[in-house]
């Protein structure tokens, strides 16, 4: 049961009201640290930072529509060898919420002492073109919001946030709700787990009820299932088949920086880094001789195959894979669209609840009746 | 007028050693008849195909591949063909969504009593991949 | 027991399900075995059939061992079992017998099948040219054989026979076969051999239905038995698993079968046990298949009182369809114009109904087979007065004869899953006869590894099978291919690679050669003992030896379409040369074992394990919450068919007090475990709250179960009613005044077979006639009534059943949803029920109502969470498989046995917990365990400690090791199965003998 809190917004705007928040949770000793967004002093970036000190909370901005990397990969090398010792407040976006929970189910983070702080998604930008829009705004937090205050989506958003039906953090202890609410006044704190609420207590938010926030979500929701499935059916036209899979796919180098940067692929190195793919000459020429001719760097078909077999029922669609590709392939559409399919198959959703147990670890005696037959 | 050869499909078969390989011996010791396109490869359980082995194989060169296993609830290794179904239920779907003709990849449960039945798959699979044509992705120099 | 020599080897009669368990179980241990059978090839019954209940699962192979289990043949048992311990001797009968238990001399009779084995390449020619046709006993008269044939199809290497009694001599075969492998003369060898001890398991005939004209069997072409279902049903079967009857081959719209034919009758007044289920599992597999069939079971009582089989059959009646009347069995007469079958049903209420039906299965009973008498003389051994094996009181595999064990149907009818348990009590009951099993040939030390692999050098030599394979492949052209391929270093084409002479022509060149890996394209001919003769011989270790069928995965299948097989030969066995190219072959560490046991539960189930274990001089820990032993035995003072057993149960804990290795824990708990098979740390917490740790290699699970407190029909309320345990007791202390006793009434199923406990606590009928004849033996004037449901009296249980009938006890049948009301009017209590028979309302008045309140499972959560295992869907250890694995779980060295798997007798608990016994001596007398062959390993440089592969794996063989925080690979509990392999993405998780790299190369070879 979700319970809420108004954070009043005064003359410091909303990201001000934001940094007071999160410098409220340090001063008052309710986390120990907190991993979130700072802004470089270059203000065309943001880098997930950890921050200790309060006073430092001042350049956080976790509102910023900009996301350089998936922080759940962050969460998973903080807590990868042991968990947190101190109490520490992670403040994520859905996507990289969802990420981290299936890290946790992959046995490659911890939550624990870990203090889950999500905030409402309007999507981010292209990090060059975030950099573009903070040259032309004073407050470019603030004016985004503005512009996306009327649940209209930007244009110039990645297509996967535009696209993304997860814009409200799943499984959080505590939500900095932006959907819904009046930010003249205030932005509505959500309490998702008895964790939460006791921080509400701590601070002694005064308690509300709201009746804007669900439609609010309800609508940006429905909103952006209509583009994801416009983007499906896009995506289909535009990679479906061998032959537009392959042109999709053409200006792919092997660089693997799609799994780089993706939150998923956990591996310290890559199947397809390893000596399994270390193969003689002789047998680059014998395969060129079969085929009469082979293109260099091979495999790259089944690298992208291969990585969907792996990641795909687990794929958040952040989307930074995308990003990632110095050849503009559109990796994360490709996730998208056969993420969709493969979950629909085994009513997975990634990252939507941690005692959801991943489907490949599982199996029911009487299901896919069309496999084996 | 020499007539155009007829396509002979190469079609890679994962066999697990406790049934469907043991039907294929059984084929043999019964002197069942089917198209020699199959080249058989014994894994311990189909629970062990990779689906990396059945692209591995179908990017190579083969035009069909064929992943036998026992008859769900038989797995001498308790669950392994269970497993199996999940995982190449995901293969058959990245395939199919992509459009890169997933019916070119067969799963069956054939048990070691089952000649008969692999003979008669073993027929099938060859037909159904002649019919397909040569895969297009094994010629293709560009993968 | 004297201190004379004792053999160390044991024989074995008969080679069916019962034999083969039971063999490899001693086999394991090391001892020798000499399995012997009558019949031309293995398998028994067990073979014609595909399928079993309660799981409609095949499951054979999990009789295979799991530990050391590259000592045995990694395949389906179908093909036939192959142990390096165990000898087989085919068509071979004993024919004396002298000596004692430790030092029997054994004289056996060989005839010969008119085929040399060692010349016979199975190439089946004989069978093609032989002129006579005749029924294939295999396929139970249905499908055809010739008079030389395969005595079955599944066996390798392929056993050709003659049947003598069809030979006509004419010598088409011998002038035919390419190896002079046929004789045509039977001969007979005799040899003798010594033997420790012996071990019966010669299993059943089928009752033949001609003795039972009424039925029409053999007049009426569509009538037959439950046993030629199962060919017809059989995928391997005459019709490939069509369901057709014989008349006109059509698929029959409506079936019926007839319960209890050739049991519970005059002269068979046993009830045979597992034919209620296998009709249960016939009608489920035709109704999973052919939904429409009216499928219909006639039945006396369903007798469905194993572990899961209520579930089974109430799955068959509720889900699937089947319909069930209960009567006596119906007449049968056949509509001569569409040969279908009219029934003439008399169902309880006595007025008879004419059906019609297109099919009839007689569920034909178990019955001795007609040597077995003869056998039995030979041996010495008492039979009963159906013809079955004696067995002595409280056992079930001791026969009259000591050293002489007994197993499955040989000492009366009975299913799969309580053979498997006799198989391993007998072994166990044997192994005290045995001695020391001596360092057996295999058991030398691993080939020592050069520091550095060598080169793979593969020398390659294909078989022409004398022509079969040579005139059909052009070999040369494969031989000119093979030989440019990376790697080889020799091809050869050899006429017969089954022969010693081959094997040392192999030897020879591959030494020549420096070859250190080889590959073979033969048959299926070269696989178990004649591969491992080879390769010793060469000297190579099997994992680098591959053999490729060319035979029967070529030449035979591929008739028409020469052009395609040369060139599916020449991919077969490139891909063989690369696979063994990139075949490496690292030592595995053998892991040693803590050879204590510990014992949960000091019930009869726990004492008589942990005696069984001692005998061993094994040291055993006993573990009982309780400050006595004993556990639900003080209540019982007899069994149906054992007596009175206060006795022998006062005698068992005075063995275990006074025995030095068992060291009893009482007032005591398990609170924690921890490791695996040979090496489990568990702690226990004593009455003092004290925690004691103790190491032990194998676990016994033997907490028992509860008598349930029924909360039904006024008991607690009323004085007068008592359950069947506290009747028994007051008899036994002569508490009970059964002069002054008018009428008792019992009722069956108090708590069980209900919705929330769905399974039959199978004692409770056995309590019942047991108390209702000791009340008609006190006092033959008290008026019994058992009001039932379906009675239980499976196995010779029925005579008993028989006897009370005779005795003046009174069964009538109720309805569960009908079921009796209890009343108590002042000083009286009454018992009303409506008859299903006649429909009328019955009103009783006892003086004493009996419950039969059924058995339900201990607190075993608490305790299967310690050790990581399972339970069951009503609270019991579940076990690793139904049928096949009834002791064990799925995580090695934990067993169970007795109430704690499942409701059953002292007898079957006795048995149970002596097989429990038998499988942690095996695990603990060996000293070390010995890893496969094939079995996986981690890369720790990939490893990201997802842990995906523990996850998946399910013998608990992947760990995350607690000091070095790797995932670590227990290699002697590893099968192999690769599971982890494609659970783990980075692949971190490798099988040997199934590398990527080597499936790779593999795969490009087929290209």
């Amino acid at each position: 049961m979700e319970r809420y809190a108004i954070l009043p917004i005064g003359k410091q705007g909303v990201l001000g009201t934001v940094r007071q928040f999160l410098a409220s949770l340090l001063e008052k000793k309710l986390v120990d640290a907190l991993l979130v967004p700072l802004e470089l002093p270059t203000r065309d970036n943001v880098v997930p930072t950890i921050v200790s000190n309060p006073e430092q909370v001042q350049a956080a901005n976790p509102l910023a529509p900009v996301m350089p990397v998936n922080a759940a990969r962050l969460v998973s090398r903080i807590t990868m060898v042991s968990p947190s010792p101190d109490r520490l407040g992670v403040v994520l976006r859905p996507c990289e919420l969802r990420a981290l929970v299936e890290l946790v189910k992959l046995k490659q983070a911890s939550l624990e002492k870990l203090l889950l702080i999500g905030i409402d998604c309007h999507g981010t930008y292209p990090v060059d073109d975030y950099g573009k829009f903070v040259k032309e705004s004073s407050s470019p937090t603030e004016d985004f919001l503005n512009r996306v205050r009327e649940g209209k989506d930007d244009p110039l958003l990645r297509k996967a946030c535009q696209t993304c039906e997860y814009p409200v953090p799943m499984g959080a202890d505590l939500t900095i709700g932006l959907f819904g609410a009046n930010l003249e006044k205030g932005i509505v704190l959500v309490a998702g787990t008895p964790e939460g609420e006791k921080v509400i207590q701590e601070l002694g938010l005064e308690a509300i009820e709201t009746e804007e926030r669900q439609p609010a979500i309800a609508k940006l929701i429905e909103e952006r299932a209509g583009k994801r499935e416009e983007l499906l059916k896009q995506t289909q036209e535009e990679i479906r088949g061998l032959d537009k899979l392959m042109a999709a796919l053409a200006t792919c180098i092997n660089c693997h920086n799609c799994k780089t940067v993706c939150p998923l692929c956990y591996c310290k190195e890559c199947f397809f880094d390893s000596p399994v793919f270390e193969f003689e000459a002789e047998k680059y020429l014998g395969w060129a001789k079969r085929k009469g001719a082979l293109r260099m760097p091979n495999d790259t078909l089944l690298f992208h195959l291969t990585r969907l077999n792996h990641m795909v029922i687990s794929c958040v669609g952040c989307g930074l894979c995308t990003e990632a590709c110095p050849n503009d392939i559109p990796v994360s559409d490709i996730f998208r669209l056969v993420g969709h399919q493969v979950q629909k198959t085994f009513d997975y959703v990634p990252g939507r609840n941690l005692d959801e147990e991943l489907p490949l670890t599982t199996f029911k005696e009487e299901e896919l009746p069309e496999i084996g037959m | 007028m020499a007539e155009e050869k007829e396509f002979e499909p190469i079609i890679v078969g994962f066999f697990c050693n406790w049934c469907t390989a043991t039907a294929a011996d059984l084929a043999g010791t019964l002197r069942m008849q089917y198209p020699a396109n199959i080249r058989p490869i014994r894994t311990m359980c189909s629970g062990s195909v990779d689906p990396v082995y059945v692209l591995r194989a179908l990017l190579g060169g083969a035009d069909g591949v064929i992943v036998g296993g026992c008859t769900p609830g038989d797995c001498h290794y308790v669950s392994g063909n269970y497993k199996a179904r999940r995982r190449m239920s995901i293969l058959k779907t990245v395939l199919n969504t992509l459009g890169l003709e997933d019916d070119r990849v067969w799963i069956k449960w054939i048990s070691a009593a089952e000649g008969a039945k692999f003979a008669r798959i073993m027929n099938e699979v060859t037909e159904s991949v002649k019919k397909l044509g040569p895969n297009p992705i094994g010629k293709d120099w560009s993968i | 027991m004297d201190k004379m020599a004792k053999s160390e080897a044991v024989l074995v009669i008969g080679a069916g399900v019962a034999g083969i368990k039971t063999s490899l179980e001693l086999a394991e241990a090391g001892h020798k075995v000499y399995l012997c059978e009558r019949k031309p090839s293995i398998g028994g019954a067990l073979i014609q059939m595909d399928k079993w209940f309660p799981d409609n699962h095949c499951s054979l192979c999990q009789m295979l061992p799991t530990l050391n289990r590259d000592k045995s043949d990694q395949f389906c048992l179908r093909r036939g079992v192959n142990h390096p311990n165990i000898e087989l001797l085919y068509n071979t009968e004993v024919t004396e017998l002298q000596g004692k238990a430790g030092d029997f001399k054994i004289t056996l009779d060989t005839r010969s099948t008119g085929v040399d084995s060692q010349l016979c390449i199975g190439c089946g020619l004989c069978a093609e040219v032989c002129p006579i046709e005749m029924e294939s006993q295999f396929d139970e008269g249905l499908g055809r054989r010739k008079a030389i044939d395969l005595s079955n199809p599944y066996a390798t290497p392929h056993l050709y026979a003659i049947d003598w009694e069809k030979c006509t001599r004419c010598g088409e075969c011998v002038s035919k076969c390419p190896t002079g492998a046929i004789q045509l003369e039977q001969k007979e060898s005799i040899r003798q051999l010594q033997a420790g001890a012996i071990i019966l398991s010669t299993g059943f005939e089928e009752f033949d239905p001609r003795l039972a004209t009424q039925y029409g069997y053999r007049r009426y072409p569509n009538v037959i038995t439950s046993i030629e279902l199962e060919r017809i049903l059989s995928p391997g079967g005459p019709s490939y698993g069509e369901l057709i009857r014989p008349s006109d081959s059509r698929t029959p719209a409506s079936i019926a079968f007839l319960q209890c034919i050739g049991s519970r009758d005059s002269r068979r007044d046993y009830c045979s046990s597992a034919c209620c289920m296998f009709a249960v599992k016939e009608a489920t597999l035709i109704k999973q298949k052919w939904p429409q069939a009216d499928v219909h079971i006639f039945f006396m009582d369903m007798r469905a009182f194993g572990k899961g089989y209520h579930r089974y059959y109430e799955h068959a009646r509720d889900a699937l369809g089947v319909q069930f009347t209960r009567c006596r069995v119906p007449v049968v007469k056949e509509d001569p114009r569409n040969h279908d079958l009219m029934l003439t049903v008399a169902s309880e209420d006595d007025r008879p109904v004419k059906r019609q039906f297109e099919m009839v299965v007689l569920s034909v009973g178990q019955t001795p087979a007609p040597e077995f008498n003869e056998l039995c003389q030979v041996l010495g051994v008492e039979t009963n007065r159906w013809g079955f094996c004696q067995t002595r009181s409280l056992s079930l595999v001791e026969t009259s004869r000591e050293g002489i064990y007994i197993c499955g149907s040989a000492g009366g009818p009975k299913d799969i899953a309580d053979t498997m348990v006799e198989a391993g009590a007998a072994a166990c009951g044997a192994s005290k006869w045995l001695g020391s099993p001596a360092i057996r040939p295999t058991d030398k030390e691993p080939m020592e590894k050069p520091a550095e692999e060598p080169a793979p050098k593969t020398a390659v030599f294909l078989c022409g099978c004398g022509g079969e394979i040579a005139s059909t492949l052009d070999l040369e052209s494969v031989a000119e291919h093979l030989g440019k391929l990376p790697g080889v270093v020799h091809v050869e084409t050899v006429p017969y690679l089954c022969r010693s002479e081959a094997f040392e022509a192999v030897r020879k060149r591959v030494k020549e050669h420096k070859g250190n890996r080889l590959v073979l394209g033969a048959c299926t001919h070269i696989s178990g003992q004649m591969l491992d003769e080879l390769t010793t011989r060469v000297g190579l270790d099997p994992a680098l030896v591959r053999v490729v069928n060319l035979r029967e995965e070529v030449i035979w299948v591929h008739r028409d379409q020469l052009e395609k097989a040369l060139a599916k030969a020449k991919s077969m066995l490139a891909m063989a040369i690369e696979d063994i190219r990139q075949q490496d072959c690292l030592p595995t560490s053998p892991m040693t074992v803590t050879p204590n046991a510990l014992v949960i539960g000091g019930g009869v189930a726990g004492m008589t394990a942990a005696l069984s274990i001692a005998r061993h001089e094994i040291e055993v820990c006993l573990v009982e919450k309780s400050s006595e032993l004993g556990g639900n035995l003080k209540d019982v003072y007899s069994t149906l068919e054992s007596g009175d057993t206060r006795a022998s149960l006062r005698d068992a804990i005075e063995q275990v007090q006074k025995n030095p290795r068992i060291h009893r824990h009482m007032d005591s708990e398990v609170v924690a475990a921890n490791g695996y098979a040979g090496n489990f740390r568990v702690s226990i917490k004593g009455k003092d709250e004290s925690i004691n740790t103790v190491e032990a290699g194998a676990i016994i699970v033997a907490t028992g179960g509860n008598e349930h407190r029924p909360t039904e029909y006024l008991y607690g309320q009323n004085q007068q009613v008592i359950t069947q345990l506290e009747l028994e007791k007051r008899l036994f202390a002569g508490e009970l005044d059964s002069g002054g006793l008018r009428s008792v009434v019992m009722i069956q199923c108090v708590g069980s077979r209900e919705k929330d406990r769905p399974y039959c606590s199978r004692i409770c009928c056995s309590q019942a006639l047991q108390n209702a004849l000791k009340l008609k033996e006190l006092n033959p004037g008290i008026e019994v009534n058992v009001l039932y449901r379906d009675m239980m009296s499976y196995g010779f249980k029925e005579a008993h059943y028989t006897r009370a009938r005779e005795k003046g006890v009174r069964f009538i049948r109720y309805e569960p949803d009908r079921k009796p009301e209890v009343r108590q009017d002042g000083e009286r209590l009454t018992v009303e029920m409506i008859e299903p028979a006649l429909g009328g309302t019955l009103r009783l008045e006892p003086d004493l109502l009996i419950l039969s309140a059924g058995v339900i499972p201990g607190d075993n959560r608490t305790l299967a969470d310690i050790l990581a295992v399972t339970l069951d869907e009503d609270g019991f250890f579940q076990e690793a498989e139904e049928k096949f694995r009834p002791v064990d779980f799925v995580k090695d060295g934990i067993y169970v046995c007795g109430l704690a798997h499942s409701p059953r007798g002292i007898e079957e608990t006795i048995a149970q917990a002596q097989a429990a016994a038998r499988r942690a001596v095996s695990l603990l007398t060996s000293k070390q365990l010995a890893a496969g062959r094939v079995i996986s390993e981690t890369v720790q440089r990939q490893c990201r400690k997802c842990e995906m592969c523990i996850s998946v794996c399910p013998y608990g063989a992947r760990a995350k090791d607690d000091e070095t925080d790797e995932i670590v690979v227990r290699e002697a509990l590893c099968q192999g199965c690769g599971a982890c392999v494609v659970a783990c993405p980075s692949g971190a998780a490798k099988i040997r003998g199934f590398r990527d790299r080597q499936v790779f190369a593999l795969i490009d070879a087929a290209f």
